[in-house]
């Protein structure tokens, strides 16, 4: 048996990879003990703008409409959320989309949306998967849509991994990019070096491989690291609490 | 010297788990890790592996007990770096595939004794013999017999053994065991991207019905 189907893992992605470089201990919570946490107001923002954007670039409909779209988006994905951001990034979500469109109208209809990939690791015993957000065929690029408070001035190195995935397994002639939204402002980058980045998110994914491979028993993987309870990862109330319970910290 | 090393007279392990060639005994362990523990199996009887001498290292190596082992190596053919410290010394260091009676996975396999290094390097000279008859492929060695040879006199006498690998086919390179191309040395961590991107242009769309006559 696999050391991923010893946990019931089917697949990697990109953002389980970040989780397990991000803090190994809320890896394990969730991976390996099967403690899934909950998905924080600003994570649901994302996908509530992405909602909007899309039927904005898809669909040529008005801002007023992308904007109702997201903010039920949100509404419906954050209806049982206790976090107590919930508020601000709701209010937020109006200009999130009027900024996004402003941004990608320019690159006109995209030919799709949300696409499946999968990609396969020599020696990785699962596949690494992931949805891209838009492709524009005819353009050759491919773009992931970051929702941020602050605008960043390059690719963040766990978003290039990410894209560079994407692109892996839809051909490496895309031009990969990265659109980063405020709230306000946006900008989009090119990302470079593709292949140092896939090779990145293979070493890593290969590193959890053998982290796994150490132990049928999740308490012992626990065992091995320790949470950063300051850390993002464990701000949740739940989250915190499982800390202590496992770790004691 | 095949491996271009001066051999004198330790063993060791990274991050892949290692095989371990222990002269003083002239015997073969596979040393797996079993609850926080190494624990050494004999497979002197009926070693069988896939050596990788196409990415074999020489350099430096640093056995001490109850620490980490250190490497200072090079890719076999290039100059040999400084010696970092008089504790280091010469070794050689690659990645065999176990025959599946063995345990069938990837190991390291490194040493500095200079019996060990005598029987890699000997091993080595007959890779070098037969690989262009078997371009692509690499050698299946077993561990034929270890001969004692002694060293120093008096109270310095020691006895080690030396092994006599012997290859015995060739073999298509296993998958696991990774590309024969070494991966280009990076200096730096890869840049990301901070070019801004601009919109594509806008397509001209072609009239059905436009004129080419």
């Amino acid at each position: 048996m696999s050391s991923f189907a010893k946990y019931g893992i089917e697949h990697l992605s990109p953002s389980s990879c970040n989780l397990f470089i991000g803090s190994p201990a809320m890896f394990v919570l969730q991976k390996c003990l099967k403690k899934n946490q909950p998905v924080g107001a600003a994570a649901h923002r994302g996908s509530a703008v992405e909602k909007g954007v899309a039927l904005g670039i898809e669909t040529g409909a008005d801002t007023s409409a992308c904007i109702q779209t997201a903010i039920n988006e949100f509404s419906r994905l954050t209806a049982m959320s206790g976090d107590p951001r919930k508020e601000k990034e709701g209010a937020s979500i109006a200009d999130f989309v009027t900024t996004a469109l402003k941004e990608l109208r320019p690159y006109g209809k995209p030919s799709s949306s949300q696409g499946r990939i999968e990609y396969k690791v020599e020696g990785l015993d699962v596949p690494l998967i992931g949805f891209y957000d838009f492709e524009w065929e005819d353009h050759g690029i491919l773009l992931d849509l970051k929702t941020t408070h602050a605008l960043p001035s390059k690719i963040s190195t766990n978003h290039a991994r990410q894209v560079a995935l994407y692109v892996a397994a839809r051909g490496d002639n895309l031009d990969a990019r990265i659109s980063y939204i405020t709230p306000k402002k946006s900008a989009s980058y090119h990302l470079e070096n593709k292949r140092d980045h896939i090779k990145s998110l293979e070493k890593i994914a290969l590193t959890i491989q053998k982290f796994l491979s150490i132990s049928d028993d999740p308490l012992e993987l626990a065992s091995l690291v320790a949470p950063d309870v300051d850390s993002f990862y464990f701000a949740d109330p739940l989250a915190r609490k499982a800390a202590f319970d496992i770790w004691g910290l | 010297m095949a491996l271009g090393l001066t051999i004198s007279s330790g063993s060791g392990g990274s991050f892949l788990p290692i095989v371990k060639y222990d002269a003083r005994a002239g015997r073969i362990f596979r040393v797996d890790r079993e609850d926080g523990s190494s624990v050494p199996y004999d497979i002197t009887r009926n070693f069988k592996a896939v050596f990788d001498f196409e990415n074999v290292e020489v350099g430096w190596t640093k056995f001490v007990a109850g620490t980490a082992p250190d490497f200072v190596m090079v890719p076999f053919g290039e100059p040999l770096p400084p010696r970092p410290s008089d504790e280091h010394k010469q070794g050689i260091r690659m990645v065999i595939k176990l025959s599946a009676e063995c345990g069938g996975d990837c190991r390291e396999i490194a040493g500095q004794s200079g019996a060990f290094l005598s029987g890699i390097d000997d091993l080595h000279t007959a890779y070098e013999a037969g690989k262009s008859a078997n371009a692509g492929k690499l050698p299946v060695v077993v561990l034929k017999d270890t001969v004692a040879k002694e060293s120093g006199s008096g109270s310095k006498k020691s006895t080690n053994y030396q092994p006599v690998f012997e290859i015995t086919g060739w073999v298509k390179r296993p998958v696991d065991l990774g590309s024969s191309e070494p991966e280009p040395v990076r200096k730096a961590p890869a840049s990301t991207g901070s070019t801004r991107a601009a919109p594509p242009a806008v397509k001209a769309p072609v009239a059905d019905d436009e004129d080419f006559g």
